[in-house]
């Protein structure tokens, strides 16, 4: 049942993805991606010097720091910097570097209207950091995780079911009776997808889907569970796309919906694109 | 994490290159570096780059009820926070030596010189006032100082305070607060932006900060807009801000090594100079980016 939507999209579709990889000088990468005008932005240090105290014999340290735009981080910024430490780990093979830490600083550059991150929010922090990690390259993982948000708006009137929409603004997870994020770990190691061979099989690692009135029904959650994962597969083929331009172009086009043959188009356009430098920064010792 | 100290090879060939009147990135002795501004989708949003130093600022207002003893003031609050983003050696919650000059000097510099008209805020008396915050996020201090060197001592200053307070002056400048307006009996409207423009704030005057570190040898030589190194190995730090109208909004010279009269009035001519280039530079782009953005129809 399609619902109009304030800015026009259907139910499955995502806004503009927005990826940067910012190039930031002290951190080992960085990245910025966007929902739309919904930005973060995610730097990783690491594997670098622990402190005595955090240090472990046979993994690596995680830590993660998440800083709204506006506010002191408070309790929703480390119960948030909690969730993604725990949803990152599984794409991250520790082991390969004990004793050392991996720290991650998510900024949000978008302000929020309650203390609240919004589900669109949360995923694309969780999408900032898969790219941060991607663009560091020198942690090991297994796999990367992509995320996206669902909302269960109102019916119009009296129906059985509720509609579910992918990637809800701000204003349409505010009125929403129910609505959260799911994260997938896209990795090899669970075959491939049903959906096109062209993707690795994709496990859930996180949701934070909750209702306003504190009820919601298996059904609806196993539906939402299924456009969260069309939505994270779309994150998915955006971030695979821009890897080859990581160290050229500084941002892309906005992209929606790939196909697998678009993506498969992409490996011959990669000769046609001009590689263009931001920075000229070996000309002199900058600092 | 132990921050990179400068090793006796490089403070030699630092001191042997000064000598010859040549810096280590080949700039100029007064020549500052590359600057680049970039809005965001909302108005007071700013990104700010100085070199390799990038600095984010953003203003938002909300309206609160006024102090007891200035009920006809509006608020302003400045939050300055070093995250491990600028830099590893920074710790989340630890407040090192530069954070906190950091935030002393753009509190003096925005808040303490009062470069927004407080009563201008002010909606309804004793009642309603807009308290403005701006937020700043460092997020990449590629020209900070270590906390145990002579120049940081001295009280912090530098690339990285040039390039804060250049996004906050920006953010300043093109953040625009909602229109409102009080009816009788003491009832505020606040309009939406899409039924009538916001309104840019009121600012007496808009400080631009421009730092020197100084060495002497034979003479006493000022370097303008120090970065890392230099500012590591720096005899003193000379932190100035003035407007593009030649007023001194703060001047900032502790401790480090000694200046003449003469050399001081120089440096602050200079510092003039580089405020009038910098004034008309930042109207340019702001007014660029408020005609892009559609902010009002005339």
């Amino acid at each position: 049942m399609a619902v109009s939507r304030a800015d026009g999209r259907g139910n499955e579709d995502l806004r503009p993805l927005g990826i940067v990889y910012e190039k930031l000088a002290r951190v080992d990468g960085s990245a910025r991606f966007g929902f739309g005008e919904m930005e973060v932005l995610a730097s990783v240090s690491g594997p670098i010097e622990v402190r005595l105290a955090a240090e472990q014999p046979s993994r690596a340290t995680i830590e993660v720091n998440v800083r709204p735009l506006s506010s002191l981080p408070g309790t929703e910024s480390k119960a948030l910097a909690a969730s993604l430490r725990g949803l990152l780990t599984p794409s991250i093979i520790l082991s390969r570097n004990p004793r050392t830490l991996i720290q991650l600083v998510i900024q949000s550059l978008t302000p929020s209207l309650t203390d609240r991150f919004s589900p669109s929010l949360v995923a694309a922090s969780i999408n900032a950091a898969s790219l941060a990690l991607l663009n560091g390259g020198s942690i090991p993982m297994t796999g990367v995780v992509c995320a996206a948000a669902v909302a269960s708006l109102h019916p119009a009137f009296e129906e059985a079911t509720s509609t579910l929409v992918l990637d809800p603004s701000e204003a349409e997870s505010h009125t929403a009776a129910a609505s959260g994020c799911f994260a997938y770990l896209f990795t090899t190691e669970t075959g491939e997808s049903q959906e096109s061979p062209a993707i690795p099989g994709a496990r859930l690692v996180w949701t934070n889907w909750h209702a306003k009135n504190g009820t919601f029904d298996e059904g609806e959650l196993s539906r939402a569970r299924a456009l969260g994962l069309v939505g994270a597969e779309t994150v998915w083929r955006a971030i695979k796309r821009s890897i080859p331009q990581m160290d050229g172009l500084p941002s892309l086009p906005a992209v929606g919906h790939l196909s697998a043959e678009v993506l498969e188009g992409a490996a011959q356009d990669e000769d046609d694109i001009k590689v263009s430098d931001r920075e000229s920064d070996d000309a002199k010792i900058e600092t | 994490m132990r921050p990179p100290s400068p090793s006796i090879p490089e403070k030699d060939f630092f001191f042997a290159a000064l000598d010859q009147d040549v810096r280590l990135d080949g700039r100029g002795f007064l020549e500052p570096r590359s600057l680049d501004l970039s809005f965001g989708a909302e108005l007071g949003h700013v990104e700010c780059s100085l070199g390799k130093t990038r600095v984010l600022a953003h203003v938002d207002a909300k309206m609160v009820r006024p102090e007891p003893q200035r009920p006809f003031e509006g608020l302003i609050s400045i939050h300055c926070e070093l995250s491990p983003m600028a830099g590893a050696e920074y710790e989340p919650g630890r407040s090192s030596e530069e954070e906190t000059a950091l935030a002393r000097h753009l509190d003096k510099i925005f808040r303490r010189s009062d470069a927004i008209d407080r009563e201008a805020l002010c909606v309804l008396t004793g009642e309603r006032v807009w308290h403005l915050r701006l937020s700043v996020h460092v997020l990449s201090a590629a020209s900070s100082s270590s906390s145990s060197d002579a120049a940081a001592a001295a009280g912090g200053g530098g690339g990285l305070l040039d390039c804060a307070s250049l996004a906050c002056a920006a953010a300043l400048r093109h953040f625009r607060r909602p229109e409102v307006e009080v009816h009788g009996t003491g009832e505020v409207t606040v309009y939406a932006p899409e039924a009538r423009a916001p309104v840019p704030l009121a600012l007496h005057h808009t400080p631009f900060c421009v730092s020197f570190a100084g060495r002497s040898s034979l003479k006493v030589r000022m370097l303008l807009d120090p970065a890392g190194l230099e500012l590591r190995l720096a005899h003193g730090v000379l932190v100035l801000a003035l407007t593009a109208q030649r007023e001194l909004a703060v001047v900032h010279k502790a401790g480090g090594l000694p200046l003449a009269p003469e050399t001081l009035i120089g440096a602050v001519e200079i510092a003039a100079r580089r405020a009038r280039e910098l004034e008309t530079w930042l109207d340019v782009h702001v007014r660029d980016d408020w005609a892009r953005k559609n902010v009002e129809v005339r």
